[in-house]
């Protein structure tokens, strides 16, 4: 029949342009055992990766969907550029995804129900092709960024602990005080708390989150009983909840050896936290102290770039004046609005200060954009 | 289990839409003698996603089992599809135009539609989504032999059972519309189906990385439009209207529904003349030039 003689060329056409070698080259799924299949344990508000360090090379992604949604998987390099994904996972039925990785750090996210960022995941592939070649510049700036982890994340806990007893024993004058104090130590290490995708919304989940099928707990819930209704009475619970989420990201944190280049992106990832969240007053609608977590997020910001210093003295010394004098102009801006220890409310600020505040952070993230590539050199 | 109907009825639809348009077109313009190439198309692309599907679920071949590639194969089908129907809307166009001339005994005559072209068609059509769906498919028969039951594949089988049954809907209700109507109006939904498969492609290659800009969202209404619900099921099914699309595919969207439309609802200046060769915009049928080897024992 004429059709077929030409379709199947034109078929095996289409799928020749898709780059795809012939069949049979094995690569077998009994080998591919070293490690690197993974299951994925999904639901409608859980996303259970079982390993989340791999080798690098070809790893193979069973989620299971055991929620009622129909559930997406993705493998995220930085910037969101998808590695891979399987959609369409029904409820009660398993897909595989079968990606190619080199070394680096990805995350992986599950998306009940099609939409929204998904549930993140840190997924570390380490290996055959290395991301940096470690000098001992660098290996010093992890070590010495860990530290400053380790004494944020300490007077986190301790912070936090006061808040709880506070809002526990109904002292809203006292609650109020602390919230902002424990707030700050969570906002500088706040992009490793997020590498720990599924505590940070339970901790630092905004009212949104109910949306994506989570419960509203964490801080900015009690933020919210503390400045609306001013009634922590019923909150026992939930701040003994944020204590536990908060010792078990401590404990997390500690034990994670962030890279180099995670350091440069945290940098970044702060300032982008400061222009969308906290220019904004987004983050603390209730209690409008984001200038609080602003500041935080600045000096969390400086802390890796001062770490990562003498390395990029070696590698960018000019990229690190540009630093210095964005930081200080960022922290000139932000200081007229110093009140007493604390700072101004969001709702005191007029619109050409938040301007100010926003043109002088963008100004900032331009260098700080640079750091990942200097690293990476 | 419902959740797991609509996906059936989405990737069905997929297919269905452009395929039930093709027939009753094929019927409408006296061409039934153009039927088995379209069922020959149906027919490879089906066997061709359950073999594949069946390699990657069951052996260890590498052909197609990243997901990379499947996506790419998606987006290169779906481009190629949109070539297809584009051609298909422009023999619409014509044969709107020849009826309005009064010239119906020429109808058949003026649609010397390629044989190569209405499988072809049929083929992409289906094949872009079938792999996929096939995949479902598999992933749904095993749990049901692994002691979760056969719910899941009941629910799958049923959603495409459902747009098979809507896509004979539409062909049967554009049976009974009058020709001229017909062609005009199928015609236009024609082009908004296609802008739906070339954004669709689009998306494919951003995932794929072929083209940037993944993450550079031109609005998000999934507030509005839940992606689980049987409306969006629906939209996006039948014109891939998504509640979160991507700039890149917005603007695919927009680049080629709107000319395409500007230039077949323009009415031709001077009554369609007998021989419809005046319309120099017009893209050649496979018959009357692109073809002469193809057709002609040498």
């Amino acid at each position: 029949m004429r059709t077929t003689r030409f379709l199947v060329p034109a078929a095996v056409g289409a799928l020749a342009l898709t780059g795809v070698t012939a069949c049979g080259a094995k690569d077998d799924r009994q080998d591919a055992g070293t490690g690197n299949t993974v299951k994925v344990k999904a639901t409608d508000s859980v996303c259970e990766v079982d390993v989340t360090e791999l080798d690098a090379g070809q790893a193979t992604f069973t989620v299971t969907n055991s929620g009622s949604k129909v559930n997406e998987f993705y493998v995220y390099a930085a910037g969101d550029r998808v590695m891979g994904e399987v959609e369409n996972i029904a409820p009660g039925l398993s897909r595989e995804l079968r990606v190619e990785l080199p070394a680096g750090t990805y995350e992986t996210a599950c998306k009940p129900g099609m939409s929204g960022r998904g549930i993140r995941g840190a997924l570390k592939v380490s290996g055959t092709a290395a991301t940096v070649a470690p000098d001992a510049a660098l290996t010093e700036a992890t070590a010495s960024y860990q530290r400053y982890v380790t004494s944020q994340t300490a007077a986190l806990l301790t912070k936090t602990e006061e808040f709880v007893a506070a809002v526990k024993a109904g002292d809203v004058p006292k609650a109020k005080a602390l919230y902002p104090v424990a707030r700050t130590y969570w906002e500088r290490i706040e992009p490793v708390a997020e590498s720990f995708g599924d505590l940070d919304p339970k901790i630092d989940g905004r009212e949104e989150v109910v949306e994506e099928g989570m419960e509203f707990t964490g801080f900015h819930r009690i933020e919210k009983d503390l400045w609306t209704t001013g009634d922590i009475s019923k909150d026992g619970p939930i701040a003994d909840r944020l204590l536990a989420d908060v010792k078990e990201i401590v404990a997390r944190a500690n034990a994670e050896k962030l890279t180099p280049l995670q350091l440069a992106n945290g940098a970044k990832a702060l300032l982008d936290e400061v222009a969308s969240g906290k220019i904004t007053g987004e983050e603390e609608r209730y209690s409008h102290t984001d200038l609080w977590d602003f500041n935080a997020n600045l000096e969390g910001s400086k802390a890796a770039v001062a770490a990562l210093r003498p390395a990029l003295e070696q590698r960018a010394p000019e990229l690190v004046a540009q630093l210095d004098k964005e930081f200080a102009n960022v922290e000139a801006a932000l200081g007229k609005h110093r009140d007493g220890d604390g700072w101004k409310l969001h709702t005191q600020l007029s619109k050409a200060e938040l301007k100010e505040l926003s043109d002088s952070i963008n100004a900032l993230a331009e260098p700080i954009s640079k750091v990942a590539a200097a690293v990476a050199r | 289990m419902f959740a797991t109907y609509l996906i059936g009825l989405r990737e069905g639809l997929e297919a269905t839409l452009v395929v039930s348009i093709l027939i009753a077109f094929l019927v409408k313009s006296q061409r039934r003698d153009r039927l088995p190439q379209v069922w020959a198309g149906v027919g490879l692309a089906v066997a061709l996603s359950i073999l594949f599907g069946w390699l990657i679920e069951y052996t260890s071949t590498s052909l197609l089992a990243r997901s990379e590639d499947r996506e790419l194969f998606e987006a290169v089908t779906s481009v190629a599809a949109v070539v297809f129907v584009t051609w298909m809307i422009f023999w619409m166009r014509r044969a709107a135009r020849t009826i309005a001339g009064e010239l119906r005994g020429k109808l058949s005559e003026a649609l010397a539609v390629g044989s190569l072209a209405v499988a072809g068609m049929a083929f992409l059509a289906v094949i872009r989504e079938g792999l996929e769906t096939a995949l479902i498919f598999y992933s749904a028969a095993q749990s049901a032999t692994g002691g979760t039951g056969s719910g899941p594949l009941l629910a799958l089988v049923g959603g495409i059972a459902t747009a098979v049954g809507i896509g004979f809907l539409i062909y049967r209700s554009a049976l009974r519309i009058n020709l001229s109507t017909f062609f005009t109006w199928t015609g236009a939904l024609l082009i908004l189906v296609a802008a739906g498969i070339l954004k669709y492609g689009v998306h494919d290659f951003q995932e794929a990385g072929v083209l940037p800009g993944l993450n550079d969202l031109a609005f998000d209404i999934t507030g509005v439009l839940d992606p689980s619900t049987w409306y969006a099921a629906l939209l996006a099914g039948m014109f891939n209207i998504t509640a979160a699309p991507s700039v890149l595919e917005t603007v695919a969207w927009v680049a080629y529904a709107v000319p395409v439309l500007v230039l077949f609802l323009r009415r031709p200046a001077t009554p369609a003349k007998p021989v419809p060769a005046d319309a120099p915009e017009r893209p050649a049928t496979p018959d009357t030039t692109a073809q002469p080897a193809g057709s002609r024992r040498v």
